[in-house]
């Protein structure tokens, strides 16, 4: 989504080169049919034009997140968060990859719907992650580790995926594995060294579908098991396995006039713990002259409440034995986002990008049926700086 | 569960065969656009991330766009 990089010069005049074959219908047939044939040989087809190939420059990437949330007359959380992120190819066929944020997080999270913790809370997030890939003629395989660590919780995993792609490079297979161990621990003494555990699969297919437009969709099944409670929430008791079940479908369309590319998504998501939801998003890329580009972005997400859920005032509905939750974030509600991505070229294959984004629930705003009763909007901005090296 | 994940492969695969109907795959020397930044998926994977853990803390869903991402205890 950020910035555009010294890339676009060279690829544009590829095409560029290709549209300025001859213009007889059998002349144009053959020249092309040569063409495809040169292309084809190895080390012939420009590196930049395998989009599904292994990537041939590398990125190196820091940013910086600014984050504020709030309901009405209360300021809920911060965090300010510095990550980075780098891409190197080792050579033609290996690539590695990964990248480390910390999270530093202060403020007042909700005890129960809208009733906020007393006391200031500070918390910090490591978490970093690595994966090799090695692509070889027709796939590529992935193999990569993860670790998150935070006071109270340590979550770690590891993750396969391979990539088919087809004869002609128009069409990507995806399969993935991650299975993942968390580890609870909350401060406050509740529910003591806990656990969970759990795997997620994706199956997934990218389309070129023609030379202006690409399309994926991808399924992906959670599966978990063991605590999955929130321990600082008075009563929260949740059910100890959870399986979701998620269709995310992506499509861009590239405007060779006016320079722009329209990037749509939508996702489905069902979760055993009764929500259902819906997202669809879309952003405007438009490149702009001397190197700038601006992104104007919407993103629209509405989700149905979990089965035990239960409406204000606290504790009603409550039963000893039975999975109970007064967390707004189970509730029924819709949510819009707004927001914006600034983005410059500079010399030497450096970008820079800066990102706004301004977010707020609402019960009212939920489609497909009525909101949760009795909770407030909650509002959350966040600023985003990234300064992107290409080598 | 069950009658709504087949709901779904059925939208699925509707939504493919339309596809498969009218699409025209490029040509190697016409995928100088495809190539771009922007019309890869993850091009910008720090950004990505970023975003999605900021809607996986706030938000019922989670995930969706892969594995491996990693947990939090924020959900």
């Amino acid at each position: 989504m950020a910035a555009t990089d010294g890339k676009r010069k060279a690829n544009r005049a590829g095409a560029e080169a290709g549209a300025t074959a001859p213009t007889r219908r059998g002349d144009a047939a053959q020249a092309g049919a040569l063409l495809a044939a040169a292309l084809a040989l190895p080390g012939v087809m420009p590196a930049d034009a395998l989009a599904q190939s292994a990537p041939d420059k590398g990125i190196f990437e820091l940013q910086y997140l600014s984050y504020r949330d709030w309901q009405p007359g209360r300021n809920r959380m911060t965090v300010d968060a510095p990550a980075f992120y780098a891409l190197i190819p080792i050579n033609d066929t290996w690539v590695v990859e990964g990248g480390m944020v910390y999270d530093a997080m202060s403020g007042a999270s909700p005890l129960y719907f809208n009733v906020l913790s007393g006391a200031s809370i500070y918390d910090y997030r490591t978490a970093g992650d690595v994966k090799v890939t090695k692509y070889f003629g027709n796939y590529s395989v992935s193999v990569g580790g993860f670790v998150s660590s935070e006071q109270d919780f340590l979550s770690r995993g590891g993750s396969v995926q391979v990539q088919i792609y087809s004869e002609d490079r128009n069409r990507t297979y995806t399969l993935g594995f991650a299975g993942t161990n968390d580890y609870i621990n909350a401060t406050n003494g509740v529910a003591p060294n806990s656990r969970r555990n759990s795997l997620e699969f994706v199956v997934g297919v990218t389309q070129a579908l023609t030379a202006n437009s690409i399309i994926q969709s991808n399924l992906t099944y959670y599966t978990g098991h063991g605590y999955y409670a929130d321990p600082y929430k008075p009563l929260d008791t949740r059910p100890t396995t959870r399986n979701t079940f998620a269709w995310l479908t992506r499509y861009n369309l590239h405007f060779p006039e006016p320079d722009a590319t329209l990037k749509l998504g939508y996702r489905l998501l069902f979760d055993s713990f009764g929500s259902t939801s819906n997202m669809v998003e879309a952003a405007w890329v438009q490149a702009l002259p001397w190197g700038w580009s601006v992104t104007p972005g919407l993103r629209y997400y509405t989700q149905s409440a979990a089965d035990f859920y239960m409406n204000p005032p606290f504790p009603k509905g409550f039963k000893e034995g039975q999975d109970y939750s007064a967390d707004t974030r189970l509730a029924a509600f819709g949510a819009l986002t707004a927001g914006v991505i600034v983005g410059k070229t500079l010399q030497d294959g450096w970008s820079v990008a800066f990102r706004a984004d301004m977010y707020r629930q609402d019960p009212d705003w939920r489609l497909g049926g009525t909101g949760s009763p009795g909770i407030q909007t909650f509002s959350a901005r966040w600023f985003q700086l990234d300064l992107t090296k290409t080598f | 569960m069950r009658s709504a994940i087949l709901s779904v492969l059925a939208c699925l695969l509707t939504v493919t065969l339309a596809g498969c109907a009218t699409f025209e795959p490029p040509k190697p020397w016409e995928r100088g656009n495809l190539a771009r930044p922007e019309m890869q998926f993850d091009y910008d994977r720090l950004d990505a991330k970023t975003q999605q853990h900021i809607y996986t803390s706030k938000e019922a869903a989670n995930g969706g766009y892969g594995v491996g991402g990693g947990g939090c205890g924020c959900n």
